[in-house]
């Protein structure tokens, strides 16, 4: 069954390749057990390359989408990624950019501590948190942001436009949250959140769903 | 080996003048020799919580500027003769010291005294950056009440940026009925934004306003709920581990009437 897909590593990334005649719902199946396994060759922020034309569009989508959910970066071009710092520029240009932008997510800034009211962290990568983000703090990431912990400041992930960013916390309860270029706010009325969540952009307005982790 | 600590808050008004008070002669009264430096210019209240307004002579603007020697401007307390304050100047501003004098202030002093607690003035700006500089152990005082804790959250990320590591907390005003209606913020609120470690949990007391308008600071008085939480915290600097308060049992009227209430 494992050899349906077979992983290569490269300097920058895994490449994929897929068994000849291997359906895609066998493909998609076998690397979704493979992700949720805990393998150690899928840690975050790492791109895995599945080679142009495996599949037919719609499907190539779909395992960006299963691969972003787990925090990893997803290409169909085998090349090194380009870690120029993209300037603040794209924010008004997403289109042609926003690869580049992607590729600078794959870089991860770490905080090893409570981000406490008044403190800001900005980063061109993505963020993760170990610790809580209180309120009146502020986190604004070029990639994805992961807090270890509970989330009442002000978050805003794909900063240059990367609307596939997604922001997970232990306890997601934001006063604002924005992602590329949709804010939301909090409900008036707070609520009890006793779960891990994830914060994506479906049908473009930002959803919180529950993860496990 | 002697402390220097910073009593500081951010919000003003939650308490910071009154436990430096209480911590002050709770120390004191324990047998420790004690100074108290005031560092709010221009705002002194830590003299008249101490009864001492009248005695002053010269003030911590006086030492800091060399006019005359740091023992010449202390002030004995009139019934704990370990007890000391340094009052500052009530027509100077913040300005007048900075934090280099302090620092260099406090290493003369520790020759003498086990402790010194620096009452900080309100604010995150110059004062608050002096009356921290000399500070090896940190307390902040909030309220519960989210705009007094959202201040207490900046105050301890200011004190991370200049490297106090030693921050203790100590939270004032508790109404306990209110927090069991859940009108108020309770400690787990407070712990889970705040998460540093708690030293003290002192209830509203309408005998800390009378202690204030006396001249006699509230951990002199037996009979007083406050006054035995502030003992409580003295206990704990002095590293001794004390249970924290609990809530007072309600009398036979209270009940009835919050059966009434009920009904």
């Amino acid at each position: 069954m494992n050899d349906i897909v077979t992983i290569k590593g490269l300097k920058y990334g895994l490449q994929l390749t897929f068994a000849k005649g291997a359906s895609f719902d066998d493909v998609q199946a076998n690397l979704l057990d493979k992700l949720q396994s805990g393998n150690n060759f899928f840690i975050r922020g790492t791109t895995v390359f599945v080679p142009k034309g495996s599949f037919a569009e719609e499907q190539t989508e779909a395992l960006r989408k299963m691969f972003h959910r787990h925090g990893m970066l997803f290409s169909t071009e085998l090349k090194r990624p380009n870690l120029a710092p993209p300037s603040r520029d794209n924010v008004k240009t997403p289109a042609p950019k926003v690869k580049e932008a992607v590729d600078e997510a794959q870089k991860m800034m770490v905080i090893n501590r409570t981000v406490r009211g008044g403190q800001e962290i900005t980063a061109n990568c993505s963020v993760l948190i170990c610790g809580n983000v209180n309120p009146g703090a502020q986190i604004i990431a070029g990639g994805s942001i992961d807090i270890r912990g509970t989330c009442r400041g002000f978050v805003h992930a794909g900063a240059f436009g990367d609307k596939t960013a997604c922001v997970v916390a232990d306890r997601l309860m934001p006063v604002q949250i924005q992602i590329a270029d949709i804010i939301a706010r909090a409900p008036d009325e707070p609520e009890k959140v006793s779960q891990a969540e994830r914060a994506i952009i479906k049908d473009n307005t930002i959803v919180f769903e529950p993860v496990s982790r | 080996m002697s402390q220097i600590l910073v009593i500081t808050s951010g919000k003003g008004g939650v308490g910071k003048t009154t436990t430096t008070a209480n911590i002050g002669v709770g120390l004191a009264m324990r047998g420790n020799k004690v100074a108290l430096i005031d560092t709010d210019t221009g705002l002194r209240n830590l003299d008249l919580l101490l009864g001492l307004e009248n005695r002053i002579l010269y003030d911590l603007v006086d030492v800091t500027s060399g006019r005359v020697q740091y023992k010449k401007a202390l002030v004995r307390h009139k019934k704990f003769e370990n007890l000391y304050l340094l009052p500052t100047s009530q027509i100077k501003d913040k300005s007048a010291v900075n934090p280099e004098q302090l620092v260099k202030l406090c290493e003369e002093m520790k020759k003498e005294f086990e402790f010194i607690i620096i009452d900080c003035p309100a604010g995150i700006e110059q004062g608050f950056k002096t009356a921290i500089a000399a500070a090896d152990t940190a307390i902040v005082v909030t309220m519960p009440e989210i705009s007094a804790v959202r201040d207490a959250d900046k105050i301890i990320g200011e004190l991370g940026r200049a490297d106090k590591e030693n921050v203790k907390l100590v939270v004032n005003r508790i109404r306990q009925q209110m927090v069991e209606k859940g009108d108020m913020l309770d400690m787990n609120d407070i712990d889970e934004i705040l998460s540093i470690a708690c030293i003290g949990q002192v209830p509203d007391d309408e005998s800390v306003v009378v202690a204030t308008n006396r001249g006699e600071p509230v951990i002199t008085m037996s009979n007083s709920l406050a006054g035995q939480a502030y003992k409580n915290i003295v206990a704990r600097i002095c590293g001794e581990n004390v249970p924290f308060l609990k809530p007072p049992k309600e009398g036979f009227f209270a009940r009835l009437k919050k059966l009434f209430g009920l009904l």
